[in-house]
């Protein structure tokens, strides 16, 4: 990171507030707090972040609301902050807009990921540049877009065309979690059924191709009720 | 939310009682018709009305059995004791009330009725009496295991929040005088309690997402093998020393579940295995299936479980006869709440030891 990015913080909850700030602000970002939606709202505004993370229990507006009145007008990526047993809030909240979420309670180490994740990504759109056709690359997993190959430590992997569709999908957005209806609606257009359970045929017969044990996997990951996240291009 | 139920019981209610007049008025209809037709049928081939009175009088008995109170029983010996006069006996196919023996007739047959219709209600009421003792039952059942519940939580919840307190007092109160090394200890005690803590209120969560206490969970479809890798995940995160041994069927496994829920049972099933069982032996878990259920395993290697503990384990008091119940905190929640989600589930959660170590395993249908 060269500049300094600028990251506002809208969250009502004080000491998490304050937790974050210190240690966002010791990784060399500036940090802009606000403690509710309004001020939230005003101060993106007049500040242009890099970066937006917020709280979806804040006193004055409800979350998606937020999330909407900025995905108006700005496309600023938006992290959310939200509790762990409420998946469809979350759902909801990515489908609106959200780039990513965060789950309570969550440590220094896991945040700092989405950050860079959701900055990555964002850079990448700003910058209108090619390097979403770049191959993905991680541990040993080579995904080349252009050429239609997956290379596993050096040897070849095939897939079927759907596989292929899914996967990329993932890859370009790796380290981001991608939900279940915006998978169906990207590989199999956006009157497909929405019912998942063709994702999940696919997703078991890619993770026989690709993990060792299905069962602990190392590039794809579940989120649970959500959708899923690849693991982050290590290239990139 | 009581009050919405409230409505709707009552709803139910009524819808049951319309029901069962309407089947009330189409079962003596029916059996009247029946006897009737078979009566026929008799008269024709045998031209002999000494039994008909019989096959009414089974009619009878079968209405006065199969509807609700005395009405439709009389109103059948009624109906009887006309058609006979009128069908079966001479003149045909005309009332004649003067016969010798009718007022007989319709008295037996009337008799028939009320006794049968007596008989049913009384056996009726006492079922119904049955059925209600059951429920009390199961209420005060479930009252017992809310009540071990919070006695479980108050204690869980109490050792690690003394810690806390404890710790970072002293970090307060001594801060000049201890060294780097010390403080940094307390801290750590500090984030490995407060992490358990953690667990625990997320296990009460998950309670609160079980609506109504039985086999009310939000289900929907899910993969087996999605649910398991995620508990790990979790797991590792806590517990990154964890040794552990996965293995799931080839094909994909989808059933209904409350994903969320099932994991969390995963989670405190291992975690358990990890914490207690004092073994360097990976945890093994896999899942195998039949044609109808599904089974989820969790073996460990270690110092196994005493009999008379395994006996009490899933009740929420398997450790307050411990004598040193800090020592297995967690375990006696933690395996309560795996009960409750796994019973909301309709699924059943059982223990088994093996000559070493113990394995839990829960069965889950697959509709």
């Amino acid at each position: 990171m060269s500049a300094k990015s600028t990251i506002i913080i809208i969250e009502d909850e004080k000491n998490i507030c304050n937790f974050m700030a210190t240690t966002l602000t010791a990784q060399g970002y500036k940090i802009i707090t606000a403690a509710n939606a309004k001020s939230g709202l005003s101060l993106i505004a007049s500040c242009c972040p890099d970066l937006i993370l917020l709280d979806m229990g804040l006193p004055d507006m409800d979350g998606i609301d937020v999330i909407k009145d900025i995905r108006s007008w700005a496309s600023i990526p938006i992290i959310v902050i939200s509790a762990r047993t409420q998946e469809k809030e979350k759902v909801l909240a990515l489908d609106t807009g959200a780039d990513d979420y965060i789950t309570k309670p969550f440590g220094p180490s896991e945040l700092f990921a989405r950050i860079r994740t959701a900055l990555r990504h964002s850079n990448r759109l700003n910058t209108d540049s090619r390097l979403t056709l770049r191959p993905y690359e991680a541990d040993g997993l080579i995904i080349d877009f252009d050429k239609h190959l997956i290379t596993l430590s050096g040897s070849e992997v095939h897939l079927t065309q759907v596989e292929f569709k899914i996967i990329s999908l993932l890859a370009q957005n790796s380290g981001r979690v991608m939900t279940y209806d915006s998978i169906i609606s990207n590989v199999w257009g956006p009157y497909a059924d929405d019912n998942n359970r063709i994702l999940r045929v696919n997703m078991a017969n890619i993770r026989r191709k690709l993990e060792k044990n299905p069962a602990e996997p190392h590039y794809i990951f579940t989120e649970i009720g959500i959708g899923y996240r690849m693991l982050e291009d290590k290239a990139g | 939310m009581t009050v919405y139920h409230k409505f709707f019981s009552e709803d139910t209610r009524l819808y049951k009682i319309y029901k069962e007049k309407f089947t009330d008025v189409s079962v003596t209809l029916l059996l009247l018709l029946l006897a009737t037709l078979l009566s026929f049928i008799y008269w024709r081939i045998s031209q002999n009305a000494a039994n008909i009175a019989l096959l009414y009088v089974i009619a009878l008995v079968l209405i006065a059995r199969k509807t609700e109170g005395y009405f439709w029983g009389i109103f059948a010996s009624l109906v009887g004791v006309i058609c006979i006069n009128y069908l079966f006996t001479y003149p045909y196919y005309s009332l004649n009330f003067t016969l010798t023996g009718y007022p007989i007739t319709f008295l037996g047959m009337l008799a028939v009725a009320l006794t049968t219709s007596a008989v049913t209600n009384n056996m009726r009421n006492q079922m119904q009496m049955l059925a209600d003792r059951e429920k009390l039952l199961v209420e005060a059942e479930k009252e017992k295991m809310r009540a071990n519940l919070l006695r479980a939580i108050s204690h869980d919840l109490r050792t690690p929040l003394t810690s806390i307190i404890g710790a970072s007092a002293s970090y307060i109160t001594n801060e000049e005088v201890l060294n780097e090394e010390q403080k940094k200890e307390l801290v750590s005690h500090i984030y490995e309690d407060s992490n358990w803590l953690l667990n625990m209120v997320e296990n009460l969560l998950s309670v609160t997402r079980i609506q109504d206490g039985v086999a009310n969970v939000n289900k929907s479809y899910e993969s087996v093998e999605e649910v398991i890798s995620e508990a790990i995940i979790r797991l590792k995160k806590r517990l990154p020393d964890t040794q552990l041994s996965v293995r799931v069927p080839d094909e994909l496994i989808m059933i209904p579940m409350d994903a969320i829920l099932i994991e969390q049972v995963l989670i405190n099933l291992l975690e358990n295995a990890a914490l207690h069982s004092r073994s360097e032996l990976p945890i093994e878990c896999y899942v195998d299936e039949t044609a109808d259920f599904v089974t989820f395993h969790v073996r460990d290697y270690g110092i196994g479980i005493s009999p008379e503990r395994l006996s009490t384990i899933f009740s929420g008091t398997a450790y307050t006869g411990n004598s040193s119940a800090d020592s297995s905190r967690g375990m006696g929640i933690g395996l309560t709440i795996c009960k409750t989600i796994i019973t909301a589930h309709k699924g059943k959660l059982r223990v088994k030891s093996h000559d070493a170590g113990t394995e839990f395993y829960f069965i889950l249908p697959k509709a």
